[in-house]
């Protein structure tokens, strides 16, 4: 059987929404059924096949090409599966997602793995704001579940993050790990302002020293043992994670925020 | 532009028609006697075997301010910005806008709503909001015994007159309808670090007890001649026991008209294994007892909602439970305080069971529509949607013996309302939520279907499912324009809001002028309500009505017991 694939035939103007398209909802269905679900196109609704040409039949492995930007929700609340993204994609990429796997060849937009609960997620371009966040009003943003990004990422990633691990090999922007309570964020590249604001608990990894903050207090360098078994566990992933000469186990530790709980820790790279 | 209603079965206390088959007559908006033949008709609609009414008037309902939009902003999760927009506006998926507030309240027959706390400093913003509610006519009850002015006056034992003057200039600054005090004296000194805050209890700085605030402004409704009671928010809100706090404020009133608000939250006694029980039995006695007083419901219904209020000692003690697990607390500047505490009302949980029984308790012992009206605080108890859930409740006792089975049965045990046989009469729900609650709101010009009222009315298809038979009305008329058809709006027509016109002495300005001066940040022109770019032009956008003798509801029933 060959991935069920989707062609995108026309950019539209407005928004789409891209929710019925993942694997549990089409698992069974036949190609007809499947062209004709209507998707949200801003106000009005459209059918699959006026956006794409519909290839292909396995529905536990879907592939869209030529994504753009304006594509939401895709793989929204995805369980088990794999959805393979071929350009970019909109808002909202794996919102919810319970199991399965994403993987996005450009970039993506605001809110990518919000509150998602397990799963692997690889954005090989860039991530806007919010990443692995919760949704505005919600206090729990990632759960679980691993996001990986090549590119460089927006402001807030991992804000109200609950559980899981975000890696980033570009940088981050501003409020990095923001109101986090729990879970791990790592990145190679630089960071933004106000870092770790808010933060409660978690861990927040990186590779080049962050802008002082009277926020973290500075509790010295250590030598981590659990940090080789954390970088171990990076080794099956398609990364600059899993090359042993990104491992360390030496840091400087500084937790924060010291006006929250203050139980968040900052481990930074030494030498 | 002249409408006939034919045939229609009409509910009318204010002429004693109980289910009369009768034509009913439109001209120009407003109500007409029957016309000579041969007149021509521009609009016939025939109603026969339907039930004709006046549209509803809700008399508190928290539509509009400062706290409504606190609570939009502290749960975006209420209103997430789907794509696809339901009614093809913007905003329109939002809980609550003001167009859904307009539209849904329409929907059911509502055509006059009140929001009962208009803080004076947040007047401009309430009225705003409410100039963008659509279909339904408003009217604002404006807060005052928090407020530091107030309280200097009474400190100073300024003389009655004074604070009558400065009553009746509050009124007419902030364009409402009405008075109301909530927990008088309670926010100030919550200010002081102050956690619990009862009757004669004394405001710290200002040696003033709430009692004496409450009587001070009562005396001053009366004095003006406000139509509307004073409109009271008791302390001691929410808490066991607290009934007698509730006695004690009917006592308080000494004879004269005062209405208490969402009453339920007072009939708690504390009684029992867990020190909390009904006492809706007791806080009924003493309402036989007073017939000066009015009372309203604040009936509570399962579900999410969020509770919002100006009695911030009430809300903070709350804060705890809020449900999502957030809220937010604020104090104005020398004026009230208050709070947004999301909360879920539970079937499993005692005290909320407790909470529901307590509210029927109360509707079905008064046995006085003309003086227990119907409410549930919106969005205290439960949101103003719910409402044909709640009738369906009073007029089937069948129903409410289901809904108590899924109940904590605990708190059932300890209730007596399954011995409430009572089931209320399409009449005594006319009287309860429309002629009643339009003649204690000093409105004369509605709640009934008599010649000379402006033509809001509301029919409906009889059903034996009381809920679904007043969820979605076949007309709702609002000035005669047909603004709802087979429970769909027609059209997106302006309301108007409701005011009181009132003298009072120009002295009072000046002094107010210098108080704002020397202690606000922001001039006194910065809060006026008038001037403002409304869509409308002030006169259409506000209608007055007079000064008048306060409702006293004992008159209005011995008027009106020449029917049945």
């Amino acid at each position: 059987m060959s991935a069920l694939t989707f062609t995108l035939k026309l950019k539209p103007d407005q928004r789409v929404d891209m929710s019925p398209l993942v694997c549990h909802k089409l698992d069974g269905m036949q190609a007809a059924e499947i062209a004709a679900l209507t998707l949200q196109n801003g106000k009005r609704k459209i059918r699959v096949d006026e956006l794409f040409d519909i290839a292909g039949s396995d529905a536990q492995n879907i592939v869209i090409k030529n994504s753009f930007g304006k594509l939401d929700f895709i793989g929204k609340e995805l369980d088990g599966g794999r959805i393979t993204v071929e350009g970019d994609a909109g808002a909202y990429l794996g919102l919810g997602m319970k199991s399965g796997e994403i993987e996005v060849s450009g970039d993506v937009g605001i809110y990518a793995a919000c509150e998602m609960k397990k799963g692997f997620l690889t954005i090989n371009g860039n991530a806007g704001d919010f990443l692995g966040a919760a949704l505005p009003g919600n206090k729990m943003g990632m759960k679980g579940g691993t996001v990986l990004v090549k590119g460089n990422v927006g402001e807030r990633a991992g804000d109200h993050m609950r559980r899981g691990n975000i890696l980033i090999e570009g940088n981050a922007g501003d409020y990095c790990g923001s109101r986090m309570t729990a879970g791990t964020i790592a990145v190679m590249g630089q960071t933004g302002k106000y870092l770790g604001f808010a933060m409660r608990r978690g861990t927040l990894l990186l590779w080049n020293q962050p802008q002082a903050s009277a926020r973290f207090n500075d509790c010295g360098a250590h030598t981590l043992a659990f940090l080789p078994i954390l970088f171990a566990s990076f080794k099956k992933f398609n990364s600059k994670f899993a090359d042993g000469s990104a491992a360390f186990n030496r840091v400087q530790r500084y937790a924060g925020d010291m006006s929250e709980m203050g139980r968040g820790e900052v481990l930074v790279k030494i030498g | 532009m002249l409408t006939r209603l034919t045939g229609g079965q009409l509910f009318d206390p204010a002429q004693g028609l109980n289910g009369t088959v009768q034509d009913l007559f439109i001209r120009d908006g407003v109500i007409i006697s029957e016309l000579d033949s041969g007149v021509a008709i521009d609009a016939d609609y025939d109603v026969s075997g339907k039930i004709v009414m006046a549209g509803a008037v809700d008399i508190h309902s928290h539509i509009a301010g400062g706290n409504v939009n606190t609570a939009r902003l502290l749960l975006p999760e209420q209103h997430r910005n789907y794509m696809a927009r339901k009614l093809g506006h913007a905003f329109s998926t939002a809980r609550w806008s003001t167009t859904e507030t307009g539209y849904r309240y329409a929907q059911m027959g509502y055509t006059t709503v009140v929001e009962p706390a208009v803080l004076p400093a947040n007047a401009l913003d309430a009225h705003l909001q409410m100039a963008d509610i659509p279909i339904i006519d408003t009217a604002g009850l404006a807060i005052l015994g928090n407020d530091d002015f107030l309280l200097r006056l009474l400190r100073a034992k300024a003389s009655q007159n004074q604070v009558n003057d400065y009553v009746a200039w509050t009124l007419q600054a902030t364009r409402c309808l009405g008075l109301k005090v909530i927990n008088a004296g309670g926010a100030n000194a919550f200010k002081s670090n102050v956690r619990s805050f009862a009757l004669d209890d004394v405001v710290p700085d200002y040696g003033v007890s709430s009692r004496q605030i409450l009587q001070t402004l009562q005396r001053a409704a009366c004095d003006i001649q406000l139509p509307h009671p004073v409109h009271v928010h008791c302390n001691n809100l929410g808490l066991p026991g607290n009934v007698d706090t509730a006695i004690a404020t009917m006592e308080a009133a000494q004879g004269l008209p005062m209405h208490l608000a969402h009453i339920q939250f007072y009939g708690y006694g504390n009684e029992g294994g867990r020190g909390f029980s009904s006492a809706a039995a007791k806080l009924i006695d003493g309402f036989n007892q007073h017939r000066n007083i009015t009372m309203d419901v604040g009936q509570v219904l399962f579900g999410q909602t969020v509770t919002i209020s100006g009695d911030v000692i009430a809300q903070y003690s709350r804060r705890n439970d809020a449900t999502p697990n957030k809220w937010v607390m604020w104090d104005a500047e020398c004026e009230g305080s208050g709070g947004a505490v999301p909360y879920r009302y539970q079937q499993k949980s005692f005290v909320n069971s407790l909470q529901w029984l307590i509210g029927l308790e109360i509707f079905l012992l008064a046995e006085d529509p003309w003086r227990l009206f119907f409410t549930t605080d919106h969005p205290n108890g439960g949101p103003f949607t719910r409402y044909p859930h709640l009738i369906r409740l009073l007029m089937d006792y069948d129903f409410r013996l289901e809904c108590m089975a899924e109940l904590n049965q605990e708190a059932v045990a300890m209730s007596l309302l399954k011995e409430l046989k009572k089931e209320f009469s399409l009449y005594e729900i006319a009287v309860m939520t429309r002629t009643a609650a339009a003649r204690m709101l000093g409105l004369k010009d509605r709640g009934h279907l008599m010649p000379g009222a402006i033509a809001d009315i509301a029919v409906y298809t009889p059903e034996a499912d009381k809920e679904a038979m007043f969820s979605a009305a076949d007309l709702v008329f609002k000035n005669g324009e047909l603004a709802v058809k087979n429970g769909v709006v027609q059209q997106r027509r302006n309301g108007a809001t409701q005011m009181i016109q009132l003298p009072f002495d120009r002295q009072i300005k000046r002094e107010l002028q210098a108080y704002y001066d020397r202690f606000y940040n922001l001039s006194l022109d910065n809060f006026k309500v008038e001037d403002v770019s409304f869509r409308q032009a002030d006169s259409e956008r506000f209608v007055s009505h007079d000064a008048g003798q306060p409702y006293s509801a004992c008159r209005e029933a011995a008027a009106n017991t020449i029917y049945q």
